[in-house]
């Protein structure tokens, strides 16, 4: 095949687009909030200085709050994963009464956004005072249908010969499930995994309004309401270098599973 | 005659899909539900409620406010989602070779998506403020007199799209990448002995082959960017004068400053309906050129 | 076996994070006033700080290491915090304290979301007698005080002497008034020509009250009684159309900076970007620190005062104050005493507060010599009369500032004709109001 050559003066230009922010940030971390007050240019040029980072170890919030984020989003994930895989396999695999009926309605969930239930669901769980708890911020993210829409065309895809052996056997349907279909499906999980805790990490609206004290902040909450206020100008080089600091867990995630995030993104769009 | 494997199979497969569907009832299900019911309410977000049938959505269609923020979000979406789909295009095409500069340049271009929305604005209002952000002092090194873009009506929209589009260019990247490589490389290397130059195979072998993640890549997007919030909320609260309010957040305002919570779930029940149609839209589009798509 | 016995370290784990009762009373506070933790962290001396966050934090601070029985856990929202309040009050899951404007307080107190506090205050030795006037207005209602006010502010003129000095407008140390709309504009001129920098300092950009400040104010003093009723709002008037005149010919002339939101405006005075900076009491404490900094721009030549008497109505500014309210929530009688011990705590320290720059709420303080010895508080003294609110009908007061700010930008900046802007900012407040449950 002959190589295709980029552009490659585009290219550039879009690596730098997209890298100049994020290294004008990083610049601001580096500079005394003082300095910045004056002048913001002066992040251009050295001096530079750790002070910043060396406050957050000391004062900051943002502890609490990757916690907090940690802790929702690695439930989140799991809790997809399970309930998604468990309905995936009934509905590729299984017969039962009212399962077109039932798929549909869950295909129907993927076009309803947010913000259609979010009013709703925030009286429900006022009323079962789930609110500024672990519970009230998990739980939403269960009821995402688009796992199961992913787990479902994955086993579709499985062939059935794999677990009839199983079956002849004298397998349980859950053993089958357990021990041949799950470990088969382990690179859609793992793609699954990393978009359901991406998309909990990033979530906004939800945390915002469900919770309101700062003991369970989640990141993103967190960084919004250090915001939009003086200590924005006053303490910018800090601000910034609490955003990179609360960058750099997702990061590293980002690193370590960026295989399966490809290798599943792959077969997700092949499907 | 029902037998009994097919009543066990039955068992089994309720038990199995059970767990997801009580919770996608209850959390999705039911509150879409009772979000219609509400929007058909004066209801105030400390209780109180009364039923005055679609007089929520007759004074939406009157409220200037609320139109306005349908234009924004529309607008927005055609701001966004072409330059997503192109660009997103273009660089899988760039990168989709083994080098390991390109393995680098992947990654880099998806690392801005794992951001959370709330790190995205704080990186971008220091790009684009006139006093004190990246492009203002650098246009002033050329002694050019600093751009407000946020303050700006006509500016303030496109300058959300650019942060929008820097924050989520990672994934139709990625779609496409994945797709590209799914093309059978036989349709290259036979495209290669005919000598057909790179916008040939672009348009008769590439374009054709990824045909359905570009529609999958689309619809995402669609979806994705009709529900704006985040990025107004915090950059420009909607300003100046509801010059970048999108639909979101006009429902927060109204349910959660106003009080207003049935007005607002009108709001939101509308804008539930149009990305419905939207994304309907596309189906039939993609279907009906082609057979069943899924 | 393995899962049980991991389930079971799971609970546990659960379990002790649920309450850990080491016999503190926790309470929460809601608040503005921006978080400075890098700054002030855990530190407790109150003499010592500057600003309305680090006197916040250290005085928070100061009286959880003063009582150790009782923790105060504070949630900063960014300002005004109202949608979060809001949110949690809906949730059932209220602060115990939350920062609240006195204009806001009729919204919450009319829904018995707040509770009347006086006589919990009774048992900490607090009467309505020991405040201000003022404050005595803005938390009282149907004889119930609704709130423990903590301050009064008002919208003033911080002027930067040097400049003004340069611009040859200082006459024995103090700086040239403007006393009509005419003689603002032509001083406005004058300065700019003299110094090349902008007369006024504003925040317009992303700015929901400063406008609608300046409308207030200016309207207050040709006696336009826009707000008669207090179901509707009257502004398509002369009177409005003067005021908005004046603030669209100063952006047109280029006589104020543009552009700016409420950091970059309140940093570019700090940076000598300005003759006059419009905006409350809460900065003086912190532009009077950088009047003494010899590297300032503000060195030695910062002064401030209030809003000038421009039309010949009478001599009045618009003001509003804060307070502390409590949401109503069903709490444990040991809860409610350490909130009212807390409450006489941020009482007795009133003055310490002030330092930032807000009128104290307790006439005490204001009578005491200490007070008044601070910096610039003599030029300040005639708003003990001429600081007016809004008529306490007036509901959602902050969601009409938020409206009419909004329409006020477009018509200065010229996107709109100012009567377009005008007639807009009216119809939507009355909507709003007429459509309030």
């Amino acid at each position: 095949m002959r190589r295709r050559w980029p552009p490659a003066l585009l290219l550039a230009f879009a690596a730098l687009a997209m890298t100049a922010p994020m290294i004008w940030t990083v610049l601001l971390s580096l500079k005394p909030n003082g300095e910045l007050l004056k002048s913001t240019q002066t992040a251009f040029a050295p001096p530079y200085t750790l002070e910043n980072y060396a406050d957050i170890l000391g004062h900051s919030a943002v502890f609490g709050w990757l916690l907090n984020s940690s802790i929702v989003s690695l439930a989140v994930t799991f809790g997809v994963l399970a309930l998604s895989s468990l309905a995936g396999y009934g509905f590729a695999r299984l017969n039962f009464p009212g399962r077109n009926a039932l798929f549909v309605l869950v295909l129907f969930g993927l076009a309803v956004p947010e913000q259609s239930v979010i009013i709703a669901r925030h009286q429900l769980f006022s009323a079962w005072h789930l609110h500024n708890s672990y519970a009230g911020l998990i739980l939403p993210g269960l009821s995402a249908p688009f796992g199961v829409f992913l787990m479902t065309q994955y086993f579709r895809a499985i062939p059935k010969e794999l677990e009839e052996a199983a079956w002849l056997d004298g397998a349980s349907r859950f053993k089958t499930f357990a021990r041949i279909l799950l470990p088969l499906s382990l690179p859609a999980q793992a793609t699954l995994g990393i978009f359901t805790f991406l998309s909990i990490w990033n979530d906004y609206w939800w945390p915002l309004i469900s919770a309101t004290n700062s003991d369970r902040y989640t990141l993103t909450v967190g960084i919004a309401s250090s915001q939009m206020n003086f200590a924005q100008t006053n303490g910018l080089g800090f601000l910034m270098a609490q955003a990179v600091f609360a960058s750099l867990p997702i990061l590293a995630v980002y690193l370590l599973f960026q295989r399966y995030l490809i290798a599943g993104v792959a077969r997700a769009a092949s499907r | 005659m029902k037998s009994a494997a097919d009543r066990g199979e039955a068992r089994s497969g309720l038990l199995f899909v059970a767990p997801f569907l009580l919770v996608f009832l209850v959390l999705l299900i039911y509150p879409l539900l009772s979000g219609m019911w509400l929007s058909l309410h004066k209801a105030d977000l400390f209780g109180g409620s009364q039923f005055i049938g679609l007089e929520n959505y007759v004074r939406l269609f009157r409220d200037a406010e609320f139109l306005k923020s349908v234009r924004n979000t529309c607008y927005f979406v055609v701001l966004t989602v072409p330059a997503l789909t192109v660009i997103g295009l273009g660089l899988a095409l760039a990168l989709n070779t083994g080098s390991r500069w390109s393995a680098f340049l992947r990654a880099l271009f998806f690392s801005s998506s794992i951001l959370s929305v709330t790190i995205v604005t704080l990186i971008w209002r220091m790009v684009l403020v006139p006093d004190g952000g990246l492009i203002a002092d650098v246009l002033a090194r050329f002694g050019i007199a600093p751009i407000a873009f946020l303050s700006n009506a006509r500016l303030a929209l496109p300058a959300i799209a650019i942060t929008t589009i820097w924050w989520c260019i990672g994934l139709p990247m990625m779609l496409f990448l994945a797709a590209l490589q799914q093309v059978p490389k036989e349709l290259y290397e036979a495209a290669v002995l005919d000598n057909a130059g790179f916008l040939r195979i672009l348009t008769h072998i590439t374009l054709p082959s990824i045909r359905r993640t570009a529609i999958v890549v689309v619809v995402i997007e669609v979806i994705l960017q009709f529900q704006l919030f985040g990025q107004a909320q915090i950059m420009t609260l909607g300003g100046p004068d509801n010059a970048s309010l999108p639909i979101v957040l006009f429902a927060y305002q109204v349910g959660f400053q106003r009080w207003d919570i049935g007005y607002a779930a009108a709001a939101s029940e509308v804008l539930f309906c149009m990305i419905l149609a939207a994304a309907m839209i596309q189906m039939y589009v993609a279907r009906g050129r082609r057979g069943a798509f899924s | 076996m393995t899962v049980r016995r991991l389930l079971a370290a799971v609970a546990l784990l659960l379990a002790g994070c649920a309450r850990h009762d080491n016999g503190q009373v926790q309470i929460t506070l809601q608040r503005f006033f921006g978080a400075c933790e890098a700054q002030y962290g855990s530190s407790t001396d109150v003499a010592a700080a500057e600003g309305e966050c680090g006197i916040i934090t250290t005085l928070i601070n100061k009286f959880n290491a003063e009582n150790p029985g009782i923790h105060v856990k504070t949630n900063v929202v960014y300002w005004p915090g109202y949608d979060q309040l809001s949110a949690a009050l809906a949730a059932g899951e209220p602060p115990d304290l939350v920062t609240m404007h006195q204009s806001v307080i009729s919204d919450y107190s009319q829904r018995h979301l707040i509770l009347p506090l006086e006589a919990g205050l009774a048992a900490e030795g607090i009467t309505p007698g020991q405040f201000t006037a003022a404050a005595r207005e803005g938390v009282v209602r149907q004889g119930h005080i609704y709130a423990l006010p903590f301050d009064n502010w008002a919208p003033l003129w911080h002027v930067n002497l040097n400049l003004f000095k340069k611009a040859g407008m200082l006459k024995d140390g103090a700086p040239l008034m403007p006393h009509s709309p005419e003689e603002l504009l032509s001083q406005a001129r004058a300065f700019t020509k003299a110094t090349g920098k902008p007369y006024l300092i504003q925040s317009q950009v992303n700015e929901s009250s400063a406008y609608a400040r300046n409308l207030f104010t200016f309207l207050m003093q040709q006696n336009a009684d826009f707000f008669k009723d207090p179901k509707r709002i009257n502004l398509e008037t002369p009177e409005a159309r003067r005021v908005l005149e004046l603030f669209k010919e100063l952006y047109a002339e280029n006589l104020t900076t543009k552009d700016q939101d409420y950091t970059a405006a309140t940093s570019a005075f700090l940076n000598g970007g300005g003759g006059v900076y419009l905006v409350g009491t809460w900065m003086i404490g912190t532009y009077d620190q950088a009047a003494r900094d010899p590297n300032s721009p503000l060195y030695g030549g910062y002064a401030v005062y209030p809003y000038p008497q421009l039309y010949p109505g009478r001599d009045v500014t618009y003001a509003d104050g804060h307070s502390w309210a409590v949401p109503n929530a069903r709490r444990s009688a040991q809860r409610q005493r350490a909130i009212f011990r807390l409450l006489r705590f941020l009482k007795d320290n009133d003055f310490e507060w002030s330092r930032t720059g807000h009128l104290p709420a307790i006439q005490a303080v204001v009578d005491d010599t200490k007070w008044q010895s601070l910096p610039h508080r003599r030029d300040l003294a005639k708003l003990d009369h001429i600081a007016e609110p809004l008529p306490v009908g007036v509901q959602r007061q902050f969601l009409i500032q938020q409206i009419i700010s909004q329409e006020m930008q477009s018509a200065i900046t010229g996107q709109k004709t100012i009567d377009t802007a005008l007639g807009d900012a009216e119809r939507r407040v009355n909507d709003l109001l007429f459509n309030l449950l």
